[in-house]
């Protein structure tokens, strides 16, 4: 008789953590991170009697949740690269909205300016255009400084976040360092029972973290998760926690990096071994759009100062001085590696002319020196440019002469060369006084006025060989049997005339048209002594910078205009956006994907668990009538004695 | 599959949210009229546009170029319709002049409404534009180009410079002539002629060649001659001397006469009307050009006020009249001449500005259809899309309301 009231009550009691179970389940319907708990149930099994094993009712084996480890992680590695891929599309986004709008870009500013320059070679001694052309060119300058600035905020926003994620990832790894102690307490303290919500949360906590940044997890039978990032750096071993900290990179002031604390020293961890999750996605954002958009910038800015300057100081201004540089610009920066020497000598990297200028990439650079030679690479591709001693200078590698100080340089010494990071932040107009711009070219051409012949001289141009081997003026040509000779010091080679031929002289270019006779002379005067007023030939050579190639766009050859190469950075950033939030949907598609699956598993259904309630529910009430029986049946042993 | 609860939530809102940002992408393009919003949209055709929209503005620049050029052109040619008008009074008078029955005083006033035109000629030569600045000044165009010197001739003070103006992508294009070619080096037509030593001559020739005299002035052709020396380099050398002329002859192919030996010194050299005298001992392969005089017509026309303010006494004082009337008759047409061809050249331009001007229009229109193809929306498409959109968003919704309802609680009781 007992047995019957046992056996029901083993079901009812069954049957009430069934319910509870479900209870929990229900409760936890929308707790991230939660797994659906089961009551396993066996039987209790039976006591021999003569007439056979009689049952003695159910026991509870265990609750356990319903959990599959091979599914979790790859539900995190999922989650790694999609955060990843969602950060970098969050901080390129931003600098595809700042170049979305065509008409507050740099172009229209551009375009303006050169307006303007073509405005004062129509009336170049308009001080109306002169002072119009000084604005454009400040407002140019400061359209350059102000993409740069909002880049560099951009960039400060990364360094803030890089400190966020960092600090989230510490607490992370000392939540699961205390989870992995709790565990250990309470599955040791129930016999072996599994503390399914303490699991449950340790494995929300290293999921969470997988989205931060890739980590490795082993489980240690005994000791719990153990996590590490990067290429093995361990951040939790059992309830033992390792902190990342933050520091500032080796050749950068301005860049906060991931430093690793070993031992007694920080180490700096380098970017590239830091991938996935937001700290990943964030960092390859920095290496691969943020610092190419803004050397790109920078490109633009260079290209645009080197040669409006270059042509600026072929011409001559409004007093008749040799022009000067219209615009000033900062050269490449140079950073010696915080952990080189603080004896070495100074490497000094400088971008010459317009010409160098206009080979130059939107690459970084690094020099080293092994104790014998010296390697300058090419960031963007690895590409080793030079390797070899260092005379004093080498180059132009890519348009930039480097070159070494006096002194002795200590072996595996580093410095990180940045042509044109600092070039578009620091663009401004240096000219202050509108007769400085350089509108009139350097020299006055004539024929003489007694000649026979009707042949005219053009009003000619200088090129740079004019002011390094600058010729003797004034110059006189003299026309005889059919060539031109100097007179009185003669030519190697006299010119032989022919009309409307391009002739090159002591950097000056001009042609002759007409038919000039026998001992006919032209004059080539220097400009400096009488201010042509009216003189816009070198205001007409710099309104044609703005369509003459100036920039590399591929192959290594200036193929680009300013505003071609302004367009390239366009592109590049577009479709790098386009790339990286295409493929955070893709992502986001397996994510969705390996979660439906872990869902199906572990995720609780509501109308599972409303079945299952009805299901214990009536075995509640079946057992609790097998224990009425029960009761009954002993009511009827207890009324025999009545 | 078993399907639980939370993620039903999670996926029904998440595509929900996908299909709103759709929806709300495709409004604001329409917005905006406007296929690419970001560069990311279409990033080729986002720097497309960039690179587009430059031509565009360098193109519009080069019309407000050409506009320049041809307000400087047309004046210059308006200025040059009076001065080709003056000349031609200029050239009644000087023809009226000739008229024998005119005595002094009646020339006199002749020459005073001469004057008259030479200060109209002088205002015409220093004209400005609407900036202020001397248009015939060549580059110096501050300062006034001609000066007056005693109402009879002028200088120049300009020079030779002519500003040129990019009208198009290849085309620059000279806006204005210089006074030097207009007013001045027109070719002397009284026969006159400057004599100058070669600038390559050895310095080492102590020769000299005189002024010219006119001997004959029915022979004057007002062509170019060099006079060239040369040494033989026998035991006992010989001087001799050739006269080319240049004008038809440039290449010195066949001289005048043969070489003759310059034996005495001086010794007279004569050809086609013009006499000279060689002296001193020039040296081998040195050179004298001989050229017609420049004249400006400042000093044309106040040579002729001189010579009709000068009584014609006596047979001389009539031929000399006679021969300064003819010579001023001919420096005249020169001069008309010179202004027709400036003219003439100035009208070449401003045509060319004109079909410049029908180029640049047709390119713009062509860049303004490159740029609406690269950017513009397609509005009946993205209409369409728009309204598929917002259709799938309330099914979306709907469907979802509907099934989030299903739930077997609501039959427990």
């Amino acid at each position: 008789m007992g047995n019957i009231l046992s056996v029901g009550q083993s079901g009812l009691l069954a049957a009430q953590l069934g319910v509870t179970t479900t209870g929990h389940n229900i409760a936890n319907a929308a707790t991230p991170g939660y797994s659906r708990q089961v009551v396993i149930q066996t039987s209790a099994g039976g006591q021999s009697s003569g007439d056979g094993f009689v049952g003695q009712g159910t026991t509870v084996a265990s609750i356990q949740r319903i959990y599959d480890a091979y599914t979790a992680t790859r539900v995190n590695a999922a989650q790694t690269s999609k955060a990843s891929l969602d950060a970098y599309s969050t901080q390129v986004s931003q600098i595809n909205n700042l170049l979305a709008d065509s008409t507050t870009g740099l172009s229209p500013t551009l375009s303006n300016f050169f307006n303007n320059v073509q405005g004062l070679a129509a009336a170049p001694n308009g001080s109306a255009q002169r002072q119009t052309l000084l604005s454009a060119g400040e407002s140019l300058a400061a359209r350059f400084q102000s993409i740069d600035s909002q880049l560099a905020q951009i960039g400060e926003g990364v360094n803030a976040q890089i400190v966020s994620n960092v600090g989230s990832i510490n607490a992370y790894g000392q939540q699961i360092a205390k989870l992995n102690d709790a565990i250990e307490k309470a599955s040791s303290g129930s016999g072996g029972a599994p503390p399914n919500d303490l699991l449950d949360q340790r494995d929300q906590i290293v999921s969470e973290l997988s989205k931060l940044v890739k980590v490795t997890v082993d489980n240690q039978a005994g000791s719990g998760y153990n996590v590490s990032i990067g290429n093995g750096q361990p951040i939790v071993v059992g309830t033992t926690t390792f902190n990342l900290s933050i520091a500032t990179s080796q050749t950068d002031a301005s860049k906060l990096v991931v430093a690793y604390q070993s031992g007694s020293t920080l180490l700096n961890l380098p970017d590239s071994s830091i991938s996935g999750g937001t700290l990943g996605g964030l960092l390859d954002f920095r290496a691969n759009s943020l610092d190419p958009a803004r050397n790109e910038l920078g490109r633009v800015a260079v290209g645009l100062a080197a040669s409006f300057n270059e042509q600026s100081k072929l011409g001559v201004d409004q007093n008749g001085k040799a022009g000067k540089d219209f615009f000033s610009v900062a050269g490449p920066l140079v950073t010696p590696n915080k952990l080189n020497n603080p004896a070495n000598p100074v490497i000094s990297a400088t971008i010459a002319s317009s010409a160098d200028a206009a080979a130059l990439t939107a690459s970084d650079y690094s020099v080293g020196y092994d104790g014998t030679n010296y390697t300058i690479t090419r960031l963007s591709d690895n590409v080793k440019a030079y390797q070899g001693a260092f005379p004093p200078t080498v180059g132009p590698v890519d348009g930039i002469t480097f070159s070494v100080g006096t002194g002795t340089m200590a072996a595996n010494s580093s410095f990180l060369v940045r042509p044109t990071i600092s070039a578009a932040g620091s663009i401004a107009v240096k000219l202050t006084d509108t007769s400085d711009i350089a509108a009139a070219a350097p020299v006055v051409l004539a024929s003489t006025a007694t000649n026979g012949g009707n042949a005219k001289i053009s009003a000619g141009s200088v090129d740079a060989s004019f002011l390094t081997t600058p010729p003797t003026l004034p110059l006189t040509l003299k026309f005889s049997n059919g060539k031109f000779d100097t007179v009185p010091a003669s030519l190697a080679t006299p010119i032989t005339y022919v009309s409307g031929t391009n002739v090159t002289l002591g950097g000056v270019s001009f042609n002759v048209t007409g038919a000039p006779l026998e001992g006919d002379t032209f004059t080539i005067k220097s400009n400096t002594t009488g201010v042509a007023t009216g003189d816009s030939r070198n205001a007409v050579a710099l309104g044609a910078l703005q369509t003459k190639s100036l920039l590399v766009s591929v192959g290594g050859k200036a193929s680009t205009t300013l505003a071609g190469a302004f367009g390239l950075m366009v592109n590049n950033v577009g479709n790098k956006t386009r790339e990286v939030v295409a493929n955070a949907a893709s992502e986001g598609k397996l994510v969705d994907s390996v979660l439906a699956i872990q869902q199906s598993q572990s995720g609780v259904n509501l109308d599972e668990e409303a079945s299952n309630l009805l299901r214990y529910q009536q075995a509640y009430q079946a057992a609790g009538k097998i224990m009425q029986t029960a009761s009954t049946l002993f009511d009827v042993l207890l009324s025999l004695g009545r | 599959m078993r399907i639980s609860t939370a993620a039903f939530y999670d996926n029904a809102s998440t595509r929900i949210s996908d299909l709103q940002s759709n929806v709300a992408q495709k409004q604001t393009q329409i917005a905006s009229g406007k296929r690419i919003l970001t560069p990311a949209d279409d990033p080729v055709a986002a720097a497309a546009a960039l690179t587009v929209s430059q031509a565009i503005d360098v193109n519009t620049q080069f019309a407000a170029n050409r506009d320049t050029a041809k307000s400087a052109l047309s004046l210059q040619e308006s200025i040059l319709g009076n001065y080709t008008t003056l000349l031609q009074n200029v050239k009644t008078l000087t023809i009226a002049a000739g008229n024998g029955a005119l005595d002094d005083s009646q020339r006199q006033y002749m020459a005073s409404e001469l004057a008259g035109r030479y200060q109209e000629l002088m205002g015409i030569a220093n004209s400005r534009d609407s900036t202020g600045n001397y248009i015939f000044g060549g580059f110096q165009n501050t300062t006034a180009p001609f000066t007056d010197v005693s109402g009879t001739t002028a200088t120049y003070n300009g020079d030779q410079g002519q500003r040129q103006l990019q009208v198009s992508t290849s085309r620059q294009l000279p806006i204005n002539d210089t006074g030097s070619a207009i007013f001045q080096n027109i070719k002397s037509g009284d026969g006159s002629v400057s004599v100058t030593p070669d600038i390559g001559n050895s310095a080492t020739g102590a020769g000299a060649i005189s002024a010219a005299t006119v001997t004959d002035a029915t022979l004057l052709t007002h062509h170019n001659y060099s006079i060239d020396f040369t040494t033989s380099t026998a035991t006992l050398p010989v001087t001799s001397f050739q006269v080319f002329d240049l004008s038809k002859d440039p290449g010195k192919a066949s001289p005048l006469a043969a070489s003759a030996n310059y034996t005495t010194n001086p010794q007279t050299i004569a050809f086609d009307g013009l006499q000279f005298t060689a002296s001193g001992a020039p040296a081998s392969g040195n050179k004298y050009n001989i050229n017609p005089n420049a004249q400006s017509i400042f000093k044309t026309i106040g040579d002729l006020i001189t010579s009709l303010n000068t009584p014609a006494t006596g047979v001389t004082g009539k031929a000399s009249l006679a021969a300064s009337l003819s010579a001023a008759n001919n420096n005249v047409t020169a001069a008309l001449d010179t202004a027709l061809t400036v003219r003439a050249a100035g009208g070449a331009r401003l045509q060319e500005l004109d079909t410049l001007d029908n180029e640049g229009d047709n390119r713009s229109l062509q860049y303004a259809s490159t740029l609406s193809n690269l950017q513009d929306l397609d509005y009946a498409k993205a209409v369409s899309e728009l309204t598929q959109n917002q259709l799938t968003l309330q099914a979306a919704q709907q469907s979802f309301v509907k099934i989030a309802n299903l739930s077997l609680f609501n039959y427990i009781n």
